[in-house]
């Protein structure tokens, strides 16, 4: 599996650091792993079925798990835990199983994010499926994630926003005093489809009118990322 | 006229209706309908496989739902699988459960999930 990470979106609060890694595919789903070798984007073939009686989804997801060590890492450890692969399905059920074994995300401790993403698509800006695209933000103040982060990826597993291909997937980053949910698609310039994933955002979140929603381009954000890393090269260089 | 019950005719279902759509701007505005104003489960550019929250939601507490997922990586503080436990207690899955908040076999989380949307201040 590929193991550049590096570039993997960490920029919602505002801080960029050091996002080297590998999410190591579980050996138990092989085939998964060979699919993720070959093919970047909304993989067609799928590598998990609905089990018999189970109902389908659209597309299949694999759910992520990252988190920042704290301190200057560089160690093999932090390497290691900074992205995981917790799993992939292609069912209702199927998801429940994952995400009734999942801490919510209001529960989580430190620097660290829940990825929901179509199976195929890595959650990183340089994927094919992300690289022209971009993202809603939306910051909520403390108490709100784990609700607003249930409401996201249902509306996104039921095929509420009505984008077609569109969606890529979904992200809650739970920071230091307030968490970020984000849904990302593949088109930042197609301004219908932002539109509508931003007023259906609105619907499914129950957001009052007031809610800032900001939307950003991956390029933009691998900008912001990059002049960030010369600045440290720049001055923790020399 | 007085007489209390009306026999209503009776009518045949109607038939598939196909609306064509060769411009977004034929789109319906709101997104619980489709074009033609009726909701279906299939939607232009082909049929999609649909599911509003609630039914999401209902299909929580069916027992295919609950088993455990095969090979859950274990996360500290993240995630439970049931492997990181065997060695303890064969009762212990239940606990697991229990410690995660996602739990879905208590009644009053079925009554969290079913309630309006909240309200928030963001």
């Amino acid at each position: 599996m590929n193991n550049k990470f590096d570039a993997l979106k960490d920029d919602d609060s505002g801080d960029h650091d050091q996002n080297e890694d590998s999410g190591s595919p579980k050996e138990c789903e092989k085939e998964e792993s060979d699919e993720e070798d070959k093919e970047q984007n909304t993989a067609k073939k799928k590598t998990v079925v609905p089990g018999a009686g189970e109902h389908p989804l659209q597309y299949n997801y694999t759910f992520w798990y990252s988190r920042r060590t704290p301190g200057r890492p560089a160690s093999s450890q932090s390497y290691e835990q900074n992205i995981k692969q917790i799993g992939s399905f292609a069912s209702v059920e199927q998801f429940w199983r994952f995400y009734s074994h999942m801490i919510r995300p209001g529960d989580l401790t430190g620097h660290s994010d829940f990825h929901l993403f179509k199976e195929g698509i890595k959650p990183m800006w340089e994927d094919d499926a992300n690289k022209s695209g971009g993202k809603w933000i939306i910051r909520l103040r403390k108490g709100l994630a784990s609700r607003c982060w249930e409401n996201l990826i249902l509306a996104m597993l039921g095929e509420q926003f009505m984008v077609g291909e569109e969606i890529c997937g979904a992200v809650v980053s739970v920071r230091f005093q307030e968490d970020i949910i984000s849904i990302w698609n593949k088109t930042a310039s197609d301004q219908a489809t932002t539109s509508r994933i931003r007023d259906t955002l609105r619907r499914v979140l129950n957001l009052p009118p007031n809610t800032i929603m900001e939307y950003k381009t991956h390029t933009d954000s691998i900008k912001a990322w990059e002049d960030f890393h010369g600045l440290v090269n720049a001055s923790g260089g020399r | 006229m007085s007489a209390g019950c009306q026999k209503t005719t009776s009518r045949a279902i109607p038939g598939t209706r196909r609306v064509i759509i060769n411009d977004a701007a034929h789109m319906p505005h709101e997104y619980s309908t489709t074009p033609g104003g009726t909701l279906f489960s299939t939607t232009p550019g082909g049929t999609r496989i649909i599911y509003d929250r609630k039914f999401l939601l209902d299909c929580r507490s069916s027992p295919v739902a609950r088993t455990p997922p095969r090979c859950l990586p274990d996360i500290p503080g993240v995630t439970s699988p049931p492997s990181a436990h065997a060695n303890n207690d064969t009762s212990l899955q239940g606990h697991t459960l229990e410690t995660l908040n996602n739990n879905c076999n208590l009644p009053t989380e079925k009554s969290a999930g079913e309630d309006a949307q909240f309200e928030m201040d963001i």
